[in-house]
């Protein structure tokens, strides 16, 4: 069966520029949607053709519904690619396309909305027998309820809400005293950016790592898991370095996981790419976090270890073609590293810094690949996420790919804006990273307050120097702002 | 030739001197002697030997500075006899502390202060708002709000004074 003609993109950024990459190796066309404030997107330049949405604004552009629904149909797409992000994972969304006879590139909507209630998602796994942390199975706004499945469940607890996501409503608790005021802010929290403030409680694991499974389900029956990625590095709830193999897997475990994760998108009757996430205790138990029903930002890192384009598969799954390959026929060589390059202030509590990319370079060389969605000139808008680019390094072992990947962010030139990118070189090149020895508390225990080193200061103020000379020519050329006289005016007769 | 760069807060001084070579400059720089070989390779990248050790690096000029970078670091580089240069034409040399600013581009979602207001030190004035991430700008003193420049959803940037807080006359206690 042959896959789409045409199809939309209903997201920005490197993640569209990604999949229009594919859609074009497969002879699809490609339909870009943007904002105001994007028409020079680096999407918009790439795809076939770009339909304006609306203000830049989210719920205005790339969260419209409805406007995304009549762009794919005036330009008669047969499809929509939602990405990861914005409407991937809204079930009304997909429920729309779904009535307007449109192919949504992603599970079916009634499989998104039951796994978007973690809750719900929690009871599934269970009666499938996956493990799930201990905790609550039912959310609830009741904050005295709250409290006693608290004292039940014995503190520290995670608080966490049903509509979660990208660590929006979660809290720490470590003691009851704090169990009130937590789950009153994460309940406003939740029903700010969920419009739902139900809350259900998690216990909280010491120092555990993020390991999660990327699984393909298509329309006949066929699952297979792509193998693990490991995701502990993170600040905010947020991944920032993810890396495969997991330094802490073997092959026991890995087999022992990869089934579980089969089950878990069994019992959800899960169809297309997905991500089984868990949880891993440093006793070697696991337990399932959730289930990610889209392409994840740190997809790149399983195709470069497997070989395995997985937008390719998507679109043949959503076109309703079987897989074409099964778990034996999958292998994986080598290991991989992603570094998220954010426009982020690693020094200012990774505050956005949006802005002009005044210069622009990309790392190359043996095992590199750099997903972005920037180029020199680009103004990085405010209005959205702050990803820039993915750098994906692979090598045959992990040491080789560390070192790969230290080497390839310091040629990585961006500026104009700060980026996370300093910050991922001292993570990398910290012995901590370097034995394996990660898990999600790493950043807060390690690099608690980093700031940047301060060798090659003198490099930099001798590079301001010889730019001054240079662009100015003949010192005497340099021209003094209005009001204060500079060293050339004071100094008087003075010649290189 | 004098140069008194800033990088953050630490001001330095590079002496630079002259060399009868093209492309050769020496610097001394807190005591240390630099012997610099430089060539321009592209536009913004130069290719630099210092003390026989060579680095590429980038500039960019951006407002009042350049970003430098160099291996996988970027600095931002100041004059400081620019900036004062700078200041004295803007608004007079001294700091005006009594200003609220935002520290990046940002869209201005509430403002929680009124003109006329008495405000503390540290007291939320104006939440902005970018790439998702929501943050209080706070009253730098005590002191009654003067005027308001901004309003909701407007877009800002830093070096914009959204707030005008006159500063609060020491009084007796």
């Amino acid at each position: 069966m042959s896959v789409f003609k045409k199809i939309v993109i209903a997201n920005r950024g490197e993640i569209a520029v990604r999949i229009i990459r594919t859609c074009r190796e497969m002879g699809i066309h490609t339909v870009a949607v943007y904002s105001e404030v994007d028409a020079a997107a680096a999407h918009v330049l790439e795809a076939d053709e770009a339909v304006l949405l609306g203000e830049s604004e989210p719920s205005k552009s790339y969260l419209n519904i409805e406007r995304i629904i009549a762009v794919t149909k005036s330009t008669h797409a047969e499809a929509i690619h939602p990405g990861y992000g914005f409407l991937a994972e809204n079930s009304e969304f997909a429920k729309c396309c779904e009535t307007s006879g449109i192919t949504f590139i992603g599970p079916p909507s009634a499989i998104l909305r039951d796994l978007g209630n973690k809750t719900l998602a929690r009871r599934i796994m269970k009666s499938a027998d996956v493990p799930v942390i201990p905790g609550m199975l039912e959310a609830s706004h009741d904050i005295t309820l709250l409290r006693q499945e608290a004292e039940r469940i014995g503190y520290p607890v995670m608080v966490k809400a049903v509509a979660g996501g990208g660590g929006k409503g979660m809290r720490i608790v470590f003691d009851p005293e704090a169990m009130e005021e937590s789950c009153i802010s994460a309940m406003s929290e939740a029903e700010k950016a969920f419009g739902d403030g139900s809350l259900y409680l998690e216990k909280h694991m010491e120092a555990p790592r993020h390991v999660e499974f990327q699984m393909l389900a298509d329309h006949h029956g066929n699952v297979v898991h792509l193998f693990e990625r490991e995701c502990s590095i993170q600040r905010r709830y947020q991944k920032i370095i993810e890396e495969t193999p997991s330094p802490a897997m073997t092959p026991t475990l890995r087999n022992e996981m990869g089934k579980v994760a089969v089950s878990a998108i069994k019992a959800s009757g899960y169809i297309n790419a997905g991500t089984v996430e868990f949880l891993l205790d440093q006793s070697g138990q696991f337990y399932f976090l959730e289930v990610n029903t889209r392409l994840q930002v740190e997809h790149p890192i399983t195709e470069m270890t497997t070989g395995i384009d997985l937008v390719r598969q998507q679109l043949e799954i959503a076109a309703g073609n079987p897989l074409t390959f099964t778990q034996d026929d999958i292998t994986h060589r080598g290991h991989a590293i992603e570094c998220r390059i954010y426009a982020e202030d690693p020094e200012a509590n990774f505050f956005p810094s949006p802005g002009t990319v005044a210069l622009y370079r990309e790392p190359c060389g043996p095992g590199m690949r750099n997903d972005s969605g920037i180029y020199e000139g680009f103004e990085v808008p405010m209005e959205y996420d702050p990803i820039l680019s993915k750098l994906i390094a692979t090598a045959g072992t992990r040491e080789a790919v560390r070192q790969r990947m230290i080497r390839a962010l310091k040629n990585y030139v961006i500026l104009g804006i700060r980026t996370t990118i300093p910050f991922l070189i001292d993570v990398l090149s910290s012995p901590e990273f370097a034995k394996g020895n990660t898990h999600t508390g790493f950043i807060d225990r390690h690099f608690e307050n980093w700031s940047q080193g301060k060798e090659d200061e003198d490099v930099a103020r001798i590079a301001y120097v010889v730019e001054e000379i240079a662009s100015h020519g003949r010192p005497s050329a340099k021209v003094s702002e209005k009001g204060w006289p500079t060293p050339w005016e004071t100094l008087g007769e003075w010649r290189m | 030739m004098k140069y008194r760069l800033k990088i953050l807060e630490e001001m330095v001084d590079v002496v630079v001197s002259h060399s009868d070579s093209e492309h050769t400059v020496q610097a001394i720089i807190e005591g240390k002697e630099y012997h610099v070989h430089y060539q321009s390779i592209v536009d913004r990248c130069f290719h630099l030997v210092m003390n026989g050790k060579s680095t590429e690096v980038f500039v960019a000029t951006g407002n009042q500075g350049k970003h430098i970078f160099v291996n996988g670091r970027t600095f931002f580089v100041q004059d400081a006899d620019q900036l004062l240069a700078h200041r004295a034409r803007r608004r007079g040399p001294e700091e005006t502390p009594g200003e609220v600013t935002p520290p990046m581009p940002s869209v201005v979602l509430r403002i929680m202060v009124k003109e006329g207001e008495r405000v503390k030190r540290g007291q939320g004035i104006v939440v902005v708002s970018a790439m998702k991430m929501q943050t209080t700008l706070v009253a730098p003193s005590d002191g009654t709000v003067k005027k308001i420049h901004t309003s909701i959803d407007a877009k800002v940037a830093p070096g914009d004074i959204l707030v005008e807080i006159e500063e609060e006359a020491v009084e007796n206690e």
